[in-house]
């Protein structure tokens, strides 16, 4: 169960709604390779920012260093892994639902009620994704910064926003299509 | 349309998309959406990634995953078996002290680890196999780890008093603080109740005559109360440094939140070697699936309540409360027993987001201090992880004990929330319990 005491088989969650052949499988290959890479920079992005802030305490107590950047490169990180690994999340079904009607509806209308559930959450994500992108644009075009003295550019959040979102969104579509194609070959 | 009216049309759209199963996070930003298309001017549309942008980009939310690392860090080492053994070891003299220990040890592992299901999970799976083999029914033995797993949402560094903090636009700090009182009383009350389930199980053995486990007491030399030390003194360090940077005015909030993080990584680095890529992944897997999902519904409970604002929804059902005149404390029985309604199937995070706009106003009106109102939601909450049907720390044991059965894991955890119920109740007629602590550092 546990090498050195941590225990090795947590966040290792097969993700098994999209088939693995055929182009979906294909596709979804693609979308894991991309989820599997955001989330290994969203994970280095969450322990940067922790160091971050160590440092400013430490600047700060021992050295006497004041500075006004770690704050806000800390919500930069933050907000970025936030939407960097809502797909690689979504992949293992980790944005938590209320599954109650799972017990109560007869198995056919159940599967309808799920589909609709990812459908209607693919819609409002890629809604999402769009108003990112236009504010990203925005934000590129106008050359928008943070108010503060540091004043980094909000592209880089926006874009961390855009891309997640849309991947999320992608993520949604193959676990939508993955249903109904397992329905599909359930009725054959 | 009147504000109410549209009240109660958004709260039935609410309903169907979060029982259709859709995704919380999703739930909600698509039926702020929704009622932004058809009843907010159509500019408003375009600011709806600013906007959930904005909130999320929060110095106090940012603590959040921060903290989920350190829970993580410690949650997935060895230190909550070491801490329960070390407690057992030097508590065997006590009655029933094997479960005083593990009260004791889900109190301290929860203000480490930060979490209630990492809590249950540490201290469980070695607490539960041994309370049973000492003869305890296997039902008292679950509802106590599940009940001593909820102290995490309570004490510091706890989520939900964060969220609560930038929901009720309240002090981290004072909240934080407020936490610690009600958290040793429920302790005390837990221990109390593992005290007399062990004389009453004790006085049956005796009874009966017959050989048994619970009547056989332990020996520890020392020695071995000494050798128990080294791994578990390291984490309590810990705990006391991060709140001594707190409150001491070396870290705010946010940097306490990386400090912490950063020490425990270090401290299950040296105290259990897991500095390996393999013995990270699962730590740094654990804390992106839990933060990513929790800042995601905060971030769209934070567009729906704006939604609900903008549309004067929030501030009609306010309204409607006072204008009820109930008296202060019916108001808060009232609203209290929502709290407990909506545990049966929301997360604290999104109970506290959705209803704070709503259920704050009065209860400021009224008179109550929000900073005492905090805690006292925060143990009804607690309350939520262990009522059937939904309750988390039920399905956390009956993981980690498959063989006890749902059913008396249940039935072991209603006499825990029973007992939280009698704590609300204390809290009511002696506040000072939650508010003496941070009264008296904030007016040093």
């Amino acid at each position: 169960m546990s090498i050195h005491g941590i225990d090795a088989a947590s966040g290792a969650i097969p993700n098994t709604d999209v088939p693995r052949f055929g182009l979906l499988g294909v596709v979804q290959g693609a979308v894991d390779a991309l989820n599997g890479i955001l989330a290994l920079g969203a994970a280095i992005a969450i322990g940067v920012a922790g160091i971050v802030l160590t440092w400013e305490v430490a600047g700060r107590y021992f050295f006497a260093t004041a500075s006004d950047w770690q704050d806000e490169l800390s919500v930069f990180l933050l907000v970025g892994a936030t939407f960097a690994s809502a797909a690689w999340i979504q992949a293992r079904r980790g944005h938590v639902a209320i599954d109650a009607l799972a017990a109560i509806l007869p198995p056919g209308i159940d599967r309808v009620r799920r589909v609709l559930a990812d459908v209607l959450s693919c819609a409002f994500v890629t809604f999402f994704a769009w108003k990112s992108a236009t504010l990203l644009i925005e934000a590129v075009g106008d050359g928008q910064t943070t108010p503060s003295s540091w004043g980094p550019p909000l592209w880089i959040p926006y874009a961390c926003m855009t891309a997640g979102m849309a991947l999320l969104a992608v993520q949604l579509a193959l676990q939508v299509l993955g249903s109904a194609h397992r329905d599909a070959t359930l009725v054959r | 349309m009147a504000p109410l009216e549209l009240g109660l049309a958004y709260g039935g759209a609410t309903l169907l998309a979060l029982f259709s199963g859709m995704p919380i996070a999703f739930a909600l930003g698509g039926v702020a959406v929704l009622f932004m298309v058809f009843f907010m001017p159509g500019a408003s549309l375009d600011t709806v990634a600013q906007n959930v942008y904005e909130e999320l980009a929060s110095i106090t939310l940012l603590t959040i995953p921060l903290f989920i690392l350190k829970g993580a860090a410690i949650g997935k080492s060895r230190a909550g078996k070491d801490l329960y053994d070390a407690l057992h070891t030097w508590l065997n003299r006590v009655p029933g002290g094997l479960g005083v220990a593990i009260v004791i040890a889900c109190g301290l592992f929860a203000a480490m680890a930060g979490s209630s299901p990492a809590t249950c999970s540490a201290i469980g799976s070695s607490g539960i196999p041994e309370m049973r083999r000492r003869g305890y029914s296997p039902g008292f033995a679950a509802g106590l780890v599940a009940a001593g797993g909820t102290l995490g949402i309570l004490l510091p560094p706890s989520i939900v008093l964060i969220l609560y903090a930038v929901a009720a636009e309240q002090s981290l700090g004072r909240l934080f603080l407020a936490g610690i009182g009600p958290g040793i009383l429920l302790v005390t009350l837990f221990a109390s109740y593992a005290v007399l389930r062990w004389r009453h199980e004790f006085g049956v053995a005796t009874a009966a005559g017959l050989p048994s486990e619970i009547l056989r007491q332990d020996r520890y030399t020392l020695a071995d109360k000494l050798s128990s030390l080294p791994r578990v003194l390291p984490f309590l360090v810990l705990l006391t440094g991060v709140m001594v940077a707190l409150y001491g005015g070396i870290a705010t909030p946010s940097e306490t939140a990386g400090l912490g993080a950063v020490l425990a990584l270090l401290l299950v680095a040296l105290v259990y070697r897991a500095y390996k890529i393999s013995d990270l992944k699962p730590i740094f897997a654990g804390t992106l699936g839990e933060s990513g999902m929790l800042l995601m519904i905060i971030g769209m409970s934070l567009l729906y309540s704006y939604v609900m604002s903008y549309l004067h929804i929030s501030q009609a059902a306010a309204g409607w409360i006072v204008g009820l005149h109930l008296s202060k404390w019916l108001l808060l029985f009232a609203i209290l027993l929502m709290v407990v309604a909506l545990g049966f199937f929301l997360p604290p995070v999104s109970i506290i987001l959705m209803t704070a706009p709503i259920i704050l106003p009065p209860l400021r009106e009224a008179g109550f201090d929000l900073v005492w109102f905090g805690v006292v939601m925060a143990v009804v909450m607690e309350m939520g992880l262990i009522h059937p049907p939904v309750g988390l720390n039920i399905f956390v044991i009956n993981r980690i004990a498959p063989d006890i059965g749902l059913g008396p894991i249940i039935w072991g955890t209603l006499p825990f929330v029973a007992l939280m119920a009698v704590a609300v109740v204390i809290l009511s007629f002696v506040p000072g319990i939650a508010m003496a602590l941070p009264d008296w550092v904030y007016t040093k």
